[in-house]
C-alpha cells in the first residue's frame, strides 16, 4: 500500500522551487563544459606532498570543528593581506566548500534576524540554501547596467524597510561585476547607520583585475560582516571542497555548533592541502590572473567583433553575455555547457568560464 | 557571559575544550577510534591526488563509490539499492544524520526517538522544527526499546521513527523480532523510518543486527545511514552515505546539494579503496574492541557499577547514580581531578543524569590507566559523601 506520509513529503518537496534549484558543478566535467563555478587547475606537487604527509602522520581523525588552528590562522592572515580585513583565527570557520559556507552563514546568522535581503540576481546556491529552511528572504532589484549587482538605493531602501541582514555578492557570481570602493563605503555606512549585518560573498575576489574593495576591510571591529568564499581557488582544490566563513567572533559559536551538528569537521586531507596552498598562493594566483586576463581580453575582442553583448564585469575567470534563446540553442547544439542566467534570476544572460575552450563557444555564436 | 547551564552538544564542547589543556588526558569520550586509517586507504588517497584531483563530483557522489556502497549494503545489511538513484554520499555519518532528519521532517512533525540517543539527532530535529517524542529505555532491560512503548507514543502528528542499532550511547541492539515489530508498527501507522546502522559491524556475543530496510515492506519507507568513520577508522575523512527508495533519495540529493554541494573527491577515492580493498584491518579492529569491551566491563564490575550490557557499539553506558551527583558534575570532576574524559549522560538526554558514556577506543594500556583513574575519582567522590 502506498504511503500517504511519503506522498505528503514528496509533494512538499516538489513544491519547493528554491530547494530544487539546480546547483552548478564545482569544476568542469569536460573541456567543453563552461558551466562550472570553479576552475580546473594543476595541483602543485608540494600540496600533494603536504596532504600525503599529514595522512601518513596519522591526521586521519576528527579535528577541531571550526578547522585546524594553523589553517584558521592562515586564512585570517590571507584575508587581511589580500582584502585588508581585520580577522584573527577566532573569526574563521573552515567549511566543506563554498556551499556549506553559504548554508551555515545564511541559516545561522539568519537566525538572529527577522529577514534577509538579497539581490534578485544571485548565485542559485543561495536560494537553494534558503530552500532548506526559509529565513524570510526579501528581494532587492538587481541592475543589469551594474553587472546585476543590487544598486545602493535598493540596499538603502531595504534597510529603511526594516531589513537588518543582507546577502551581497561582490564580485557577482554571474557577471564578475564588483562594487567600487566608494560604493562599498556607502554600503558600510548604510549598514552601520541601521545596525545591520552583511554576509559578503567575496569568493571571486582573487580574480578581479585591479583593485578590489571588500566590505570586510571597512569593518574594523569585525562586528557586522561575515565574509565567505572558496579557500585558495585556482589551486586545483575545487573538488576538495574547502571554504571559509570569516565573521564576528560573537557569531562563530552558533555556526560552529551547527557545523558540529551537520558535519563535525572538514576533511583533514583537504585542510592540510589548503594549508600548503596558502604558502604558494600569492605567486600561483598572480600567474593565473595574468594568464586568464590575457585570455579574457582576447575573448572580449572576439565577442565585440561578433556583435555579442557582454555584461560588464571585473573578474578574469568569467564572461557573461546577454543572449537570445536562439543563440543559447546554438551553444547547446555545439555541445557547449554554460551557466544559465535564469538560475541566477537573469533569464536573458549566460555565464561562460574563461579557458581555452571559451573561444569555441564564441565561434559557435558568431 | 551567559550563566545558563550547558547541556547537550555545548556541554561536550566545554569538556573537550578543557581536556585539550591536559597533556596526560585519557579520552574515553569522543567516538574516534585510536587506530589510524589502514595504509592501503591512505595510498589510494595519494593516488587520487595525482590522477583525480580535478574530477567533477556530483552532489550524490562518484558513481564507483555509490556502486561500492550498494554492494556493501547488500552484503552486510541485505538491502538492495540501485547505485544510480538510491545512494547519496555524505560528509560523514553526521551529515547523513542531518540530511535524513531534514528529508522527513517539516515543522511540528513528531519523531519517535528511543532514549537515550545521540544528542545531535535532537539538534537536527530542532533545526528542522520537528518535535522529539521520547520513548524511554532502561538499564535493567539492557536499554531495550519496547515496540509497544513506541506504539503508545504515536499521535496523529507522528511522521517518523528513529531506530539506532546498535544504539549510541546505550549500546543496545534491536533484536530481529523487535525490529520486525517496529517495522509492522511503522507500516500500520504510516511512519517513515530513519535507521542509523553506523555501528553495524560492532555487535557482540550472540546479538544480531538487522536493518529495517532489509525486511519485507521496509525499504520503501526507510532511509538508512552509515559511514566509514568507525569501521575503517576514517573519522577525519568525512565520508558516509544514505541509502533509501529512489523517490525519497531524490529529495536527499537536493538537500545534500543545498547543505554542502559534494564530498571531497580525495575522500571518495579513499572510500572506494576502503570498501573494495582488503578487510583484514576491520576484523583486527573489531577483535580489539571485543577485548577492550571485556576489560571495561571487568573494571566496572570491580567498582560495583551497574550498566546495561553493551550488545554492540564502541562504548558502555554506566550508572553513576550511587554517587548522588549529576553526571555532568562527575564527568567534570573526573576530568579536572584525574584527567579522564567520559561523556555525561545528560549530554545525551535530560533524563540520563545518572549515567556516563565511556568509549573503548584507546590502546589497552591507556584504557587500563583511564579505568584506574576513574576508580580513584569515584573513591574520592564516595569518601566525600561519607
Amino acid at each position: 500500500m502506498a504511503s500517504h506520509t511519503k506522498s505528503v513529503i514528496l509533494a512538499q518537496h516538489r513544491a519547493n522551487d528554491d530547494l530544487n534549484t539546480p546547483l552548478l558543478p564545482q569544476v568542469a566535467r569536460a573541456d567543453s563544459d563552461l558551466e562550472a563555478d570553479g576552475m580546473r587547475a594543476p595541483l602543485d606537487e608540494r600540496i600533494i606532498a603536504a596532504a600525503s604527509a599529514a595522512l601518513e602522520d596519522g591526521q586521519t581523525h576528527y579535528v577541531d570543528v571550526p578547522g585546524i588552528g594553523p589553517l584558521r590562522d592562515a586564512v585570517a592572515e590571507y584575508l587581511n593581506g589580500a582584502v585588508g580585513a581585520h580577522y584573527r583565527a577566532g573569526n574563521v570557520v573552515i567549511t566543506a566548500g563554498l556551499q556549506e559556507a553559504r548554508f551555515l552563514s545564511i541559516q545561522m546568522i539568519g537566525e538572529q534576524y527577522d529577514s534577509i535581503a538579497l539581490p534578485a540576481v544571485v548565485h542559485p546556491g543561495v536560494r537553494k540554501a534558503l530552500g532548506v529552511r526559509s529565513r524570510n528572504p526579501k528581494t532587492m532589484p538587481a541592475d543589469p547596467a551594474q553587472g546585476y549587482l543590487a544598486p545602493l538605493d535598493a540596499i538603502a531602501q531595504a534597510a529603511a524597510d526594516g531589513c537588518r541582514l543582507f546577502y551581497l555578492e561582490s564580485p557577482s557570481r554571474l557577471s564578475g561585476a564588483a562594487y567600487a570602493a566608494d560604493e562599498v563605503a556607502a554600503i558600510s555606512q548604510i549598514v552601520a547607520d541601521k545596525d545591520a549585518a552583511v554576509i559578503w560573498d567575496q569568493g571571486l575576489a582573487p580574480w578581479v583585475e585591479g583593485a578590489y574593495a571588500s566590505l570586510a576591510a571597512l569593518d574594523s571591529d569585525c562586528a557586522r560582516t561575515a565574509a565567505i568564499g572558496e579557500a585558495y581557488s585556482g589551486m586545483g582544490l575545487a573538488s576538495w571542497f574547502v571554504g571559509y566563513i570569516a565573521a564576528p567572533e560573537a557569531w562563530v559559536p552558533a555556526m560552529q555548533s551547527q557545523k558540529q551538528i551537520m558535519a563535525i569537521c572538514t576533511s583533514t586531507a583537504s585542510q592540510y592541502a589548503a594549508l600548503e596552498a596558502d604558502q604558494l598562493y600569492t605567486e600561483a594566483r598572480a600567474r593565473q590572473l595574468s594568464r586568464l586576463g590575457g585570455l579574457r581580453a582576447d575573448l572580449l575582442s572576439a565577442a565585440g567583433q561578433a556583435g555579442l553583448s557582454v555584461v560588464g564585469g571585473e573578474t578574469v575567470n568569467v564572461i557573461a553575455l546577454r543572449l537570445s534563446e536562439d543563440n543559447a540553442n546554438k551553444l547547446r547544439r555545439a555541445g557547449i555547457d554554460f551557466a544559465a542566467g535564469r538560475l541566477f534570476g537573469a533569464p536573458d544572460v549566460i555565464r561562460l568560464n574563461v579557458n581555452r575552450s571559451t573561444a569555441a563557444a564564441l565561434s559557435a555564436l558568431s | 557571559m551567559s550563566k545558563k547551564k550547558k547541556t547537550g552538544t555545548s556541554l561536550l564542547y566545554q569538556l573537550i575544550g578543557e581536556a585539550r589543556g591536559y597533556d596526560d588526558v585519557i579520552i574515553m569520550g569522543r567516538g574516534d577510534p585510536d587506530f589510524d586509517t589502514p595504509p592501503h586507504i591512505v595510498a589510494a588517497a595519494k593516488e587520487a591526488m595525482i590522477h583525480h584531483h580535478n574530477d567533477y563530483t556530483p552532489p550524490q557522489g562518484l558513481l564507483p563509490l555509490r556502486q561500492a556502497i550498494a554492494e556493501r549494503v547488500k552484503r552486510v545489511n541485505n538491502i538492495d539499492v540501485d547505485p544510480d538513484t538510491e545512494v547519496v554520499v555524505t560528509n560523514g555519518g553526521q551529515e547523513a544524520l542531518f540530511l535524513m532528519v531534514l528529508a522527513v521532517t517539516s515543522p511540528d512533525d513528531e519523531m519517535i526517538v528511543p532514549e537515550p540517543n545521540y544528542n545531535t539527532y535532537a539538534d537536527s530535529l530542532a533545526f528542522a522544527g520537528g518535535v522529539k517524542i521520547e520513548v524511554q529505555t532502561y538499564a535493567e532491560t539492557d536499554f531495550r526499546a519496547d515496540p509497544q512503548d513506541v506504539r503508545a507514543a504515536i499521535t496523529d502528528k507522528t511522521r517518523s521513527l528513529l531506530l539506532v542499532s546498535p544504539n549510541n550511547p546505550a549500546a543496545s541492539v534491536i533484536a530481529p523480532a523487535d525490529m520486525r515489530e517496529m517495522l509492522d508498527i511503522a507500516i500500520e501507522q504510516d511512519l517513515m523510518i530513519l535507521a542509523d546502522d553506523i555501528y553495524d559491524l560492532f555487535v557482540y556475543d550472540d546479538f544480531q543486527h538487522v536493518s529495517p530496510a532489509s525486511l519485507p515492506g521496509g525499504k520503501e519507507r526507510t532511509l538508512t545511514l552509515n559511514a566509514l568513520s568507525k569501521a575503517y577508522s576514517m573519522t577525519g575523512w568525512r565520508l558516509g552515505w544514505i541509502v533509501g527508495p529512489a523517490d525519497l533519495m531524490a529529495r536527499v540529493t537536493e538537500l545534500k546539494a543545498a547543505v554542502s554541494g559534494g564530498a571531497s573527491v580525495i575522500s571518495q577515492h579513499a572510500g572506494i579503496a576502503a570498501l573494495t580493498g582488503p578487510q583484514d584491518a576491520v576484523d583486527m579492529m573489531a577483535e580489539a574492541y571485543r577485548r577492550r569491551r571485556r576489560m571495561v566491563l571487568d573494571a566496572l564490575d570491580e567498582m560495583g557499577m551497574q550498566y546495561g550490557m553493551p550488545q554492540g557499539g564502541q562504548f558502555v553506558f554506566a550508572d553513576i547514580g550511587f554517587t548522588g551527583l549529576d553526571s555532568a558534575e562527575v564527568a567534570q570532576r573526573m576530568l579536572t581531578e584525574q584527567h579522564v574524559l567520559a561523556y555525561p549522560g545528560s549530554a545525551f538526554s535530560k533524563d540520563r543524569k545518572d549515567y556516563l558514556r565511556m568509549t573503548f577506543l584507546q590502546p589497552e594500556d591507556q584504557l587500563l590507566e583511564g579505568l584506574e583513574r576513574m576508580k580513584v575519582a569515584m573513591d574520592n567522590i564516595m569518601a566525600e559523601k561519607k
